[in-house]
């Protein structure tokens, strides 16, 4: 899931900003992993998650005009596909639960769980979930981008279109928040 | 990175997220040519306004009205159109104003000099794009709304005001500061993403409106007051 920023990143993008299809192509194939996973978090569906971030890389597509030469493509476009994720959950009338489940675990060969363990560890997550869904829905975007989508600060911060200080606080409050409801 | 953060990231990694679908196919089916333009960056800025004011009006799907023109004080632009759009404003205000701090925080973290009231309000709030709002009276019954936004064009999210000919738009000296006063029939006050489009949950009605810029600073009064009252206020505000 970490993505850094890809070394023949900044060539791509400017070739994508002088019009050229091919690249954006593959700055697309680069960047649609996170940008769906970016989508599915806030929707919790992923025929949405599928719609927001399509619509969201031809938006940015068409917004490359604004694109400010040298910053990372990453958040920019994150930020355009959060906007559009969120206007399709609010439009459908939905609380921004972060609908998520955790996957079976799965054996990996020498460390390989015994069952009791596996089953406790999915009742741990489960149970961070839950208590993840009792936060408001700033709190729960700002740890999703900085724990699920392991953003930076500064990247949280183009995401969620707030300063990085807000991001800083904002994301310690949240954790303070997240402590008392796993404790209780 | 503590504990609850270690496992924060670990159950983000365990997550059960679908499959990624293909999406490359798709966007480049919905993409078409740009051509590349060379222009300076002055012409390039205020041509973006000038579009930016455009689709305003005409991203709307209801509003098919025309433009009429349109006027730019501080970070904010008031466009005036010949019939507003039917969208569904925001009328619970908490939301558009977002987070509820206090006044010392408020006074800490606005990354400029707060100006004040002699009465203090009964509650502030910042919204994610760094206004410091201060409320007076409570959200359901507002007596008067004082706005400061640090100035400054935000290329992506544009604060845009949408007023009709029925309401009155006047250019007016606020302190020695250019601004306007708008009044009359409601007018729109929504933030655009970036193409233009309202981004739902901060497009409201607003009453009458001071707005003015100074020292890098946008402020902006909403009250129902007339524009002598509202002067006064401004006056006031120091």
């Amino acid at each position: 899931v970490v993505e850094g920023r890809p070394p023949d990143e900044p060539a791509l993008v400017e070739r994508a900003k002088r019009g050229d299809e091919r690249a954006y192509g593959e700055l697309v194939r680069m960047y649609q992993g996170i940008a769906f996973r970016t989508a599915y978090l806030l929707t919790g569906s992923a025929a949405e998650a599928e719609d927001a971030a399509q619509t969201g890389f031809v938006k940015a597509w068409n917004a490359f005009g604004r694109f400010r030469r040298g910053a990372p493509f990453k958040p920019w476009l994150l930020q355009i596909v959060a906007n559009e994720a969120r206007n399709r959950r609010r439009s459908a009338g939905r609380r921004a639960d972060l609908a998520l489940r955790a996957a079976a675990e799965r054996p990996t060969g020498d460390a390989a769980p015994s069952p009791e363990g596996a089953v406790l560890r999915q009742e741990q997550r489960a149970e961070l979930l839950a208590a993840l869904n009792q936060l408001d829905e700033k709190d729960r975007e700002v740890l999703a981008c900085r724990y699920f989508l392991e953003l930076s600060e500064e990247e949280a911060a183009e995401v969620l279109g707030v300063r990085r200080g807000t991001v800083k606080s904002r994301t310690a409050r949240a954790l303070a928040r997240l402590r008392e409801e796993v404790a209780t | 990175m503590t504990e609850l953060e270690l496992r924060l990231v670990e159950l983000g990694r365990v997550l059960d997220v679908p499959e990624t679908p293909d999406l490359a196919g798709p966007v480049l089916a919905r993409i078409g040519p740009r051509p590349a333009r060379r222009v300076p960056r002055w012409a390039l800025a205020a041509a973006l306004v000038v579009v930016a004011a455009l689709a305003a009006t005409l991203a709307i799907p209801s509003a098919r009205s025309a433009f009429l023109r349109f006027l730019h004080i501080g970070g904010e632009e008031i466009a005036v159109v010949d019939e507003l759009p039917r969208i569904t404003p925001q009328l619970d205000l908490t939301i558009a104003l977002c987070d509820r701090i206090t006044l010392d925080e408020a006074r800490r973290g606005a990354g400029f000099r707060l100006r004040e009231l002699d009465e203090a309000p009964d509650a502030v709030y910042r919204s994610d794009r760094g206004t410091i709002w201060f409320l007076y009276g409570s959200p359901a019954r507002v007596r008067l709304l004082v706005a400061q936004t640090k100035g400054g064009f935000d290329p992506y999210v544009m604060v845009k005001k949408v007023a009709t000919r029925q309401t009155h738009v006047r250019v007016v000296k606020v302190n020695g500061a250019n601004g306007a006063f708008i009044s009359g029939r409601p007018h729109f006050v929504m933030l655009l993403d970036e193409q233009g489009y309202p981004i739902d949950e901060t497009t409201r009605l607003a009453r009458n409106v001071l707005v003015w810029a100074s020292s890098g600073v946008a402020y902006r009064l909403e009250g129902d007051f007339a524009l002598a009252e509202a002067l006064e206020l401004a006056r006031a505000l120091r």
